[in-house]
């Protein structure tokens, strides 16, 4: 996969397969390709003006960029969530939870009382808010939110899940919680998440891949990346021995 | 760049490596103490002590960097491996603690014993000092390369130490005492190659995090 803004090439031909039901962490220096890499990969990215996407995402054996496929629905498949958590701010707890599934024409209200429960409870958020769920969604604290989110990308029933720094405005305690939720998460999703955080990649992913300057360095399982890299780059990225 | 971890790797480094020039005098003033015959355990007893104290050490600065840097890759493979090499060296210590306990408790030299043995664990002593050298010149350099030949070094001295056991069985004629304190400084000589062997598995590792078995 190639991928630019304008003129200038930000992803310089990426090949890489994700593995099915497992954390991948995507780390690398600020402006290596990384959020662009994930941002292809729901097709977000050519919603930004002058961007341009070369080649292909296989998903269950389809190419997500074919014509006849519909962004939208490529979209409810592979959620995502961003590094800010933004509920909508004029929402409660529930609505925030099921604003997916109304926008995708889900109107069945024990239908939406369910998925709710269930997407809070697998994002870990359900026994904190179960019993406020009219309250607004801006009332959470930071990590609540960013859970939140993180339910709201889940109640659609997505396969993938991709996530672009999801705990870099949280706290170390909420930061847990999220982490936690994460790796529970790949029992039943993909996930795929973008991270400056190293220990975090090492805690929560099952394969590491290692960007720099828009080229995919490593990619392997998480342990053998951490403990005896294979490229020197890596190497040097990992133990801050970098520039 | 100097990184925040690297004075503390240094510092982990220089107290394995000090620990390195203790066990491998240690060890050779035990020898000598079989061999000529003169109790040195006192001093040999000292130079296990610090082995033990400095292991302790080691372990607490491994800790404490794992704590503080969370180190990844070849860091990590370090502080790991440092951690084993301490170990190893204290082995040494008391290896050596226990060869000049033997030589002082049995004093092979007054107890007559055949002129061969104390040949045949010269010759030994020797082969087993050079690859604790080897293994500790290894460490310094983190050079994988002068682990070639090793393994046949450690297979010949496991040999002299099972053909040691052959030759006193058919040596009748020597005193019980020169029997069981040759046979347990052959024992301990054998021990120490194998923790020199351990010691350059592990630099193998650290350089190239290939976890190897040389033995």
């Amino acid at each position: 996969m190639r991928a630019k803004f304008g003129k200038v090439e930000v992803l310089k031909g990426i090949n890489l397969k994700f593995p099915e039901n497992k954390v991948t962490a995507i780390m690398g220096p600020s402006g290596c390709g990384k959020t662009t890499l994930i941002r292809c990969l729901n097709r977000i990215h050519e919603l930004t003006p002058n961007a341009k996407v070369e080649g292909e995402v296989i998903l269950d054996g389809q190419n997500i960029y074919s014509p006849q496929i519909d962004p939208v629905a490529i979209r409810r498949r592979i959620g995502m969530v961003f590094q800010k958590a933004n509920p909508f701010p004029t929402m409660s707890i529930y609505d925030n939870a099921v604003a997916g599934l109304k926008l995708n024409g889900v109107r069945d209200k024990n239908r939406l009382g369910e998925l709710a429960e269930k997407s809070l409870r697998m994002a870990f958020l359900w026994d904190e808010v179960k019993n406020d769920l009219k309250k607004p969604g801006t009332a959470l604290s930071g990590g609540q939110q960013q859970r939140l989110c993180i339910a709201r990308a889940l109640a659609v029933e997505p396969e993938v899940i991709l996530m672009d720094e999801p705990c870099s405005a949280l706290d170390p305690t909420a930061t847990a919680k999220v982490e936690e939720s994460i790796v529970q998460l790949k029992k039943e999703f993909t996930v795929i998440i973008v991270t400056h955080n190293l220990q975090q990649a090492a805690r929560i992913s099952d394969y590491t891949a290692f960007m720099y300057l828009g080229k995919l360095e490593e990619f392997g399982e998480t342990t053998d990346v951490f403990e005896k890299p294979k490229n020197e780059l890596t190497e040097k990225y990992i133990t801050g021995k970098f520039g | 760049m100097e990184r925040l971890i690297d004075s503390g790797l240094e510092e982990l480094t220089v107290m394995v490596f000090k620990m390195g020039g203790v066990a491998e005098k240690a060890l050779s003033v035990s020898i000598n103490s079989f061999i000529e015959g003169k109790d040195y355990s006192k001093n040999v007893h000292e130079l296990s002590e610090i082995l033990v104290n400095r292991t302790v050490e080691v372990e607490e600065k491994s800790f404490g960097l794992i704590a503080k840097y969370q180190p990844v890759a070849s860091d990590l493979r370090i502080i790991n491996s440092y951690m084993k090499v301490a170990y190893d060296f204290e082995r040494f210590g008391r290896y050596a603690w226990d060869i000049s306990f033997v030589a002082t408790r049995f004093n092979a030299k007054n107890s007559k014993c055949d002129e061969w043995i104390f040949e045949y664990i010269r010759k030994m002593a020797e082969q087993v000092l050079q690859m604790v050298q080897v293994s500790i010149n290894t460490l310094r350099r983190l050079d994988p390369d002068l682990v070639k030949n090793m393994t046949e070094q450690e297979n010949e001295v496991d040999k002299a130490y099972f053909d040691f056991l052959d030759k006193l069985v058919e040596q009748a004629s020597i005193t019980n005492e020169c029997t069981v304190s040759s046979v347990l400084v052959v024992r301990y000589l054998e021990r120490i190659a194998d923790h020199a062997m351990h010691i350059m598995e592990a630099v193998v590792y650290v350089a190239t995090g290939e976890k190897v078995t040389l033995r």
